[in-house]
This record gives structure tokens, sequence and C-alpha cells, in this order.
């Protein structure tokens, strides 16, 4: 695969995520709508499942391209995962309770991890100089990655 | 300036209604009194749960600035006044919350009063409140004519618009009189303004009429009963996130550029800010009211709903002809800018927030003239009469479950029914009107005009139930 293909597949990727959760947004929203209640606490969290999942597919695949082609296209990888979801993002933050400053934090912090990721991937390549060797260990570092978000999730 | 600042002083004293006594989740009123020694501009702030009412106030030397603010349910209430030139000013009073109704009791005698169950409130004139909206707080009220004679105007007023909407009034050895005029006012046909020659008969015609059922007392329909939601938000915001799905989905197929799968959302996100920045939705009003046949006035609850859009602060008219204007959530937090003069607020401000919704509830009553009269004949006929002074419109009849279009009529006009030619198409109105209609009874529907309403919304609708008793 080359290196447009590549961060082509990301942004198709990222666009999926983000629209899958603007469908469940949108759908628990008019449910609230039609009930009566507040839409708030769906956006709150539609907010944090965007950020949940697109952290987790940076974790994976930002280090691991960034070992088996390099830090540009991890970095152009990266960007495509997590772009497509800013719309559906102030969206979701116009309609919820969380603050400007913490949803901008949250954005700065997946585009610092889209750049510092495949450096990670890069230096593992650099290291270990076998490249299959490399992404393998990227892809072990990636899951352990998912893993960490995962656990520390309640603390965002 | 310095030796100015340190010899002004604002006077501030505030007082609740009904001796500070209400009910959990009532409204109440605070009288506010004013003075200061140097003339200054104040600000008067009243906060009470989530709710505050603001007034900005001209004050004088020598002249005593007095307001009574309608105020939400609340344990405890702030009155503050800040002025450039004076130093701050706090009161707060607590406002004590009966579980059990309460009986106000103005007796210049000082009688004690005791009704089972209620608990009793003695008041002095002065503890009269000078907002309608303020009467939700007590359940019965006995007033003798000394008391009655001391209310000021604006007290009258109030205590005028409480009978009208069906308050349970005893009034004790009032000149005739005075007893005809609020007679006149007096809602559901008279039936909750009584008079009383002495504390015993009062007490015994209290009790007869707690026994007897007052339907038309019952709460008026809320806005969720009435209201369909507003889907119309909801709706934009969908296609918006469709188009630009689509937009970016093509973008993601024709292009490998980077720079432009990144400019597309980017470009996206500015986009839809903008557009829900200059979105415009008109608000929404809606009216409900309900009388019975051949009574002068119609109760009502209004509300007026704005659509939220984006994240921050929205301020709004109150409409000027409908009273006792409140948050219809009673969490919402809600600030009021309160014209003095106008005794009554002006502006509310709110938080807004895309798919919040957020409405403004209004109470009251109006002067109506609807006498209808049916007489069920044989074969099924229905005979309806206007037996008033006045003609009305096209309307609904409902009657034996059934909806039939009621012609206009003028006064004395009669019209035949076939009562079986009734449909059974119910949307919100006329199911809410069904419920509220006596199983044996019959009411009549109008839609109500809402041109004359100063500052009513495109989107406005409104309905005058009219309640038709057995023939």
């Amino acid at each position: 695969m080359n290196e447009a293909p590549a961060h082509r597949l990301a942004a198709m990727s990222g666009l999926a995520l983000a629209a899958a959760t603007a469908v469940w947004w949108l759908g628990s929203t008019r449910l609230a709508l039609d009930h009566g209640t507040d839409a708030g606490a769906f956006a709150d969290h539609a907010l944090k499942a965007l950020l949940l999942v697109r952290a987790l597919a940076l974790a994976m695949v930002s280090v691991r391209v960034g070992a088996l082609r390099g830090w540009r296209p991890g970095v152009m990888a990266g960007l495509g995962l997590i772009a497509p979801a800013w719309p559906v993002v102030v969206l979701a933050w116009s309609a919820g309770t969380r603050s400007a400053i913490h949803v901008a934090l949250a954005e700065v912090l997946l585009l610092a991890g889209s750049v510092a990721l495949p450096m990670i991937g890069l230096g593992l390549r650099r290291l270990l100089r076998k490249a299959e060797l490399a992404v393998v260990t990227a892809t072990l570092l990636g899951t352990a990655l998912m893993a960490l978000t995962w656990v520390t999730r309640g603390f965002w | 300036m310095t030796d100015t600042i340190a010899q002004s002083r604002i006077d501030l004293a505030a007082t609740p209604a009904w001796k500070g006594w209400t009910r959990p989740g009532r409204a109440t009123e605070v009288d506010i009194r004013l003075s200061v020694d140097t003339a200054t501009r104040a600000t008067l702030d009243v906060v009470a749960g989530r709710q505050v009412v603001r007034a900005s106030l001209d004050l004088e030397p020598g002249r005593i600035v007095r307001l009574q603010v309608p105020i939400e349910s609340a344990e405890a209430v702030a009155v503050s006044a800040l002025s450039p030139a004076a130093p701050p000013q706090r009161r707060e009073i607590r406002i004590a919350h009966s579980e059990s109704p309460l009986l106000g009791v103005g007796l210049v005698t000082g009688d004690p009063v005791h009704l089972d169950g209620f608990h009793t409130v003695a008041l002095d004139a002065a503890d009269l409140p000078r907002n309608a909206s303020a009467y939700a707080s007590i359940d019965s009220l006995i007033l003798d004519a000394p008391t009655l004679g001391a209310l000021d105007e604006r007290q009258l007023g109030a205590l005028l618009v409480h009978a009208a909407e069906c308050g349970r009034i005893l009034l004790l050895n009032v000149d005739p009189r005075v007893r005809r005029v609020l007679d006149e006012a007096g809602g559901c046909g008279g039936r909750t303004l009584m008079n009383a020659a002495s504390i015993a008969d009062a007490k015994e015609m209290l009790k007869l009429s707690l026994a007897a059922s007052m339907l038309p007392v019952t709460a008026l329909p809320g806005i969720g009963e009435l209201a369909r939601p507003d889907h119309g938000t909801w709706n934009r915001v969908l296609i918006i996130l469709a188009v630009y799905f689509a937009a970016a989905a093509l973008a993601a197929i024709f292009f490998s550029s980077l720079p432009v799968l990144l400019l597309v959302p980017a470009l996206a996100t500015v986009a839809m800010l903008a557009l829900l920045h200059f979105m415009q939705l008109s608000p929404q009003l809606g009216v409900w009211s309900e009388a019975a046949s051949g009574m002068h006035t119609a109760r009502y609850q209004a509300w007026q709903r704005f659509s939220g859009l984006t994240r921050g602060r929205t301020r709004v008219s109150v409409l000027p002809q409908f009273a006792s204007a409140r948050p219809c959530d009673p969490k919402q937090a809600m600030r009021f800018d309160f014209d003095a003069s106008l005794g009554r607020a002006t502006t509310a401000e709110f938080d807004t927030r895309l798919f919040r919704p957020i409405s403004l509830c209004y109470s009251g009553s109006f002067p109506v003239a609807r006498t209808i009269a049916i007489d069920a004949g044989p074969d099924g006929l229905l005979h309806v009469r206007n037996t008033g002074s006045m003609g009305w419109r096209k309307g609904v009849l409902l009657a034996g479950g059934l909806v039939h279009e009621l012609p206009a009529l003028g006064p004395g006009g009669d019209a035949v029914i076939h009562s079986r030619s009734g449909k059974s198409f119910r949307d919100n109105v006329v199911r809410t009107a069904m419920v509220r209609t006596q199983t044996d009874g019959a009411a009549a529907l109008w839609e109500l005009d809402l041109g004359s309403v100063a500052d009513s919304p495109l989107q406005s609708t409104g309905w005058l139930l009219v309640s038709i008793p057995p023939p």
C-alpha cells in the first residue's frame, strides 16, 4: 500500500467513526427531545466516545504506521483519523455541558499524539533495525497504549 | 469623594408576603424598601433559588422606593443593593415551607382560627401580596371588612385576580357593595368566593367548600401535554451533518492530498459554527385557557418556547399581556430584569445550548363571554344554543367522546348537531380537551386569536375550552 491510499484509508476510517458516533448521538437526542428530557448528557457522552475511539485508533495506527513507513506517513494517517470528527465535536460541544477549554484541550492532545506516536514507531524501527520485528513490536506497543487509554478513560 | 462614599448609605428592608410562609414549589413575593441619603443609581438583586430578579433604580434622598418582587419557591431569598456611591447592602430572608395547606387569616380582632389539617397564618393587611401569582402560596384565605378596607389598590387588584382564578376566599362581614364587586370578579361561578357572618360560619363554609369537588380549580395542562416536540433544529443539524459526511466521503474518494482531506473537516467545522450562530428560529407561543359556560373569566396557562442553537446567553422580552412570567422548568437558572415603574419583569436572560429548548410559562385570567346550552333531543340530536349576549366563531364541540364541528352562532342563535356525526380523530389539543371534559358533560373548544398579543411570535396558537354542564 502506498502513502496516499494509507492516509485515505485512515481518513475514511475517521469519517466512519465520526458518522457512527453522530448517528448514535442524533438518535439519542431525538428520543430525548420526544420525551422532553435534557439531551445534553448524550452530547457529553458523544464527545467522550469520539475522544476515546479516536485515541484508541490513534494509539494503534500511528505507532504501527510510524514503524512501517516512517514519521510523515504516520502523522498523516493520525491526522486523517482524528480530523473528520471535528464538525461532530463542535456540534456535540454546542449541545453539551463540557467547557470549550476541556474540549479544545482534548483535541490538542489528540493532535500532539498524532505527531508524537509515529515518532515512537520510527524510533523502534531504528532501534531494532529489522522492519518485521519493528512492526510487531509497534503493534504490541500500540495495543498496550490502547489498553492504557481504555483503563484510564475514567480520568478524562 | 472619599468622604461622600463614607457618608452615603442605602437603607434596605425586605419583607416576605404571608409573614414568610409558603408551600413547597409555590411562588411568593418579597416587599422591598430602599432609601438613600445621597442621590444615586443602584442595582437591586433578588436571588431565590436559581432565579435572579434584577432592577435598576434611581434613588433620591427623602424618597422611599418600594417594590414587590414575585419570586419562585426557595427557602432563602437574598436581597442585595449595589451602588457606586454607597457600601453594598444585603439582607437574607428565610421563607418557611409548610407541608400542610396554608390558611391565611386576616382578622383585626386577632381571633384564633383553626381548621383541621391546615396551618393557620395570622395576617395584617400589609402581609397580603401585590402580585396575584403570590397567592399560590396559600390555599384558603379569610378576610374581615377592616383588613379588606386596609388593602391598597394593587393588593385589591391581586385579590380580584385571585378570586377570578378560583382562589378560595372567605369574606367576613363585608359591606354588600364591596361583596358585589368581588362576586362579579369571582371565578368558578362564585363557588370559591364565600361570605360569612361569623368565624364559626366561616369555618363551616370552608369545610363544605373543601369537601366539594372543584373541577375547574385543577391545574391547567402543562406544555408537555400540549406542545409537540420541536424538531426543527434537529432536522437542520441532521441535514448539515449529512451534507458534511457526503462531502467528506467524496473528498476522500477523489482527492488523495492530505491538505484537502484536512481542509474539508476544518472548513466544515467553521461553517457549522457560523450556521448555528446565524440561524434564526422563531420562538413559539402556546396558550391554553379554560372557563365554564356563563362565567366572566377564563384561566390561562401560556408558554413561550425558545429553541436553543448555540452555547451562550440569550435575552428575550417577557410578553407584557401575560402575567406571572417564570421558567417552566423550576430548575432552570434565569435572570429577570424587573421594571420598578411597571411592577413587572420586562426581559428574561438564560443560558442556551443546542437541542435545549427553554420555555417561559405564564398564567393568569382574562375576561370571557361564552354561554352555551345543550339539550339532548330524541334520535341523537344535540340542540346547541348561544344563550349569551356575545356571538362566537366556528369551533369544535366535544360531546359523548366525539368531536363535532360547532358553527359560528350569534347571540340567541342555535344549531342542531347529530351526535353520531362526530369524529373520533384526536390531535394533542383535542385529546387534552377530552381529558378535561366531564364524562357526562360536553365542552366547546375555540382557537384563540393571538394577533393582538404584542411581540407575539409568528408561531402562536391558543385555545379556549368552555365546559358545558350536563343537560
